[in-house]
């Protein structure tokens, strides 16, 4: 099979520039906002995302604006040119376009199997309302119409699934709701289950927000793109901590979901009740260890509030822009 | 202000070394590997050096022009390629580029690119079917270019000229 000229057409020049710009993109982003030691959550967010939404429109845009970018001459004088490292054989035998057609496909089973697959079965289980048999009730429990009593604002339903672990999760959509296990209703203290519950409530607040639905949706059009999907991870982490800081607005008590946090994902009793630490394979173990890291930062963050500090991080966020631009416009 | 000029200051320079990093990181492959696109000085040595057999070339020229080419671009991966430039008599400006290549996909058309097209017509050229585009180019100039298949191999000529000269130039390029 040839696979040179697999990416030497249109759709595979646009798949490999835009793999490419993501990585250029990164490494600006990550320069930017480590010189503007940019620490609040949604301006993190928002350079993270930029790596992700850019390289979706930079080929098409870079070639409406000079068709002649596609041309060999432009790509002598280019920073980079993508069709050197394709025409490259390993030891003459192994040509490098091989390796990156299989990077794209793996990842694009990734994106199916862990991103995609799970929201499509969330969304059917919500609907049905199937959660594994466990039974599913109206969350009028005294200890939860007492928790969200003090919650400002709107609130989505409540639902309590007859379990004895501790789980807390939230579905989003048209019917958006809140589920929250006996088993976690019984573990928390009032003032955690409200951190708890008002942390879910900001989920479903900010999935109504149409700016998100229409990232996760450009995101999907990056299914193949490695540096999309490290990126994206990321940006969720972020948006854990966006939550986080909407949740003790509602609150006002820090240290309280910190707390709740500790207990519920860093306490070794739960995690041996089921919870997540049972990853037997060096996968499970890694992704249990940096959700364990993001727990830890978020603790952190919520027990030294407001010790960040980002001043000029939109500015920074602009020049990152412009830099991103003008870079990955000399790399085809 | 001192420390927004120090930040900006710190960001372009390490943008610069990024942009330094994608540079040398380009220039990697060239090492490395002999047949990718570079600059040559004649066609027997794009023949020699990477095995390129067939390099179709005219036999007439317009007045203003010669062999051998003024410059050369040839590669062999990730397919065969082959770019010359013809510069006007005394002068660094392009007047006529050919190319062939073993894809549709490779495009030399950045230094006479016809930017408003006036008449593109299917010409028959020595019993092949070619394409023939006439307009105007960046600075208002005529040119022409005619496009057509040799077996596997796309060859375009390229002139800022008339079509007249340019055709007579793709036809002493067949048989």
């Amino acid at each position: 099979m040839d696979f040179s000229h697999l990416l030497e057409t249109l759709p595979g020049r646009y798949v490999t520039q835009a793999f490419i710009h993501s990585m250029v993109a990164a490494a600006i982003v990550e320069i930017a906002m480590k010189n503007w030691k940019v620490g609040s959550p949604s301006l993190r967010q928002k350079f993270l995302l930029a790596v992700i939404v850019l390289p979706i429109f930079s080929f098409p845009a870079y070639q409406s604006a000079n068709p002649a970018r596609g041309s060999v001459y432009f790509r002598m004088g280019a920073l980079f040119d993508s069709a050197r490292w394709l025409g490259l054989e390993i030891y003459g035998v192994v040509p490098v376009v091989a390796g990156l057609i299989l990077i794209f496909s793996l990842t694009a089973l990734v994106f199916f199997f862990q991103e995609l697959f799970p929201i499509v079965r969330h969304a059917f289980a919500a609907r049905k309302s199937d959660f594994g048999g466990a039974t599913v009730r109206a969350g009028d429990d005294p200890a939860i119409v007492s928790a969200i009593a003090k919650l400002p604002g709107e609130k989505p339903r409540v639902l309590v699934l007859e379990d004895e672990d501790c789980i807390i999760f939230s579905t989003t959509g048209k019917k958006a709701a809140v589920y929250v296990s006996s088993g976690l209703i019984e573990f928390l203290s009032e003032d955690q289950l409200r951190a708890a519950l008002a942390h879910e409530f900001a989920h479903v607040a900010r999935s109504r927000r149409p700016v998100l639905v229409t990232v996760f949706l450009l995101r999907a059009l990056m299914f193949f793109n490695p540096i999309a999907l490290l990126v994206f991870r990321r940006s969720v982490q972020e948006d854990e901590k966006i939550c986080d800081e909407l949740a003790v607005s509602a609150t006002g008590e820090p240290r309280v979901l910190a707390e709740t946090l500790r207990k519920l994902y860093l306490d070794p009793e739960v995690q041996d009740d089921g919870g997540r630490g049972q990853g037997p394979n060096a996968v499970g173990k890694m992704e249990d260890y940096s959700h364990r890291l993001n727990i830890e930062s978020r603790i952190s963050r919520l027990e030294n509030e407001g010790a960040e500090s980002s001043d000029g991080g939109i500015f920074g966020l602009a020049l990152a822009l412009l830099a991103i631009v003008a870079v990955n416009y000399f790399v085809v | 202000m001192g420390k927004t000029f120090l930040r900006i200051f710190t960001f372009a320079a390490a943008v610069g070394i990024l942009a330094g990093g994608l540079k040398l990181i380009n220039w990697v492959p060239l090492a490395a590997q002999k047949n990718l696109l570079r600059n040559y000085t004649d066609i027997q040595m794009v023949k020699s050096e990477l095995g390129i057999r067939e390099v179709v070339v005219p036999s007439y020229f317009p007045q203003s022009l010669s062999w051998p080419p003024s410059a050369i671009l040839a590669q062999k991966n990730p397919y065969p390629a082959v770019v010359m430039e013809f510069w006007q008599m005394g002068t660094r400006d392009t007047v006529l580029v050919i190319s062939q290549a073993l894809s549709d996909d490779f495009r030399a058309d950045d230094k006479i690119r016809i930017t408003q097209l006036k008449e593109r017509v299917n010409h028959p050229l020595k019993g092949r079917d070619s394409v023939l585009e006439v307009g105007f180019c960046g600075k208002g100039e005529t040119c022409s270019r005619v496009s057509w298949k040799e077996g596997t191999l796309r060859i375009d000529v390229m002139a800022k000229s008339s079509p007249v000269e340019m055709l007579k130039v793709a036809e002493s390029m067949l048989n």
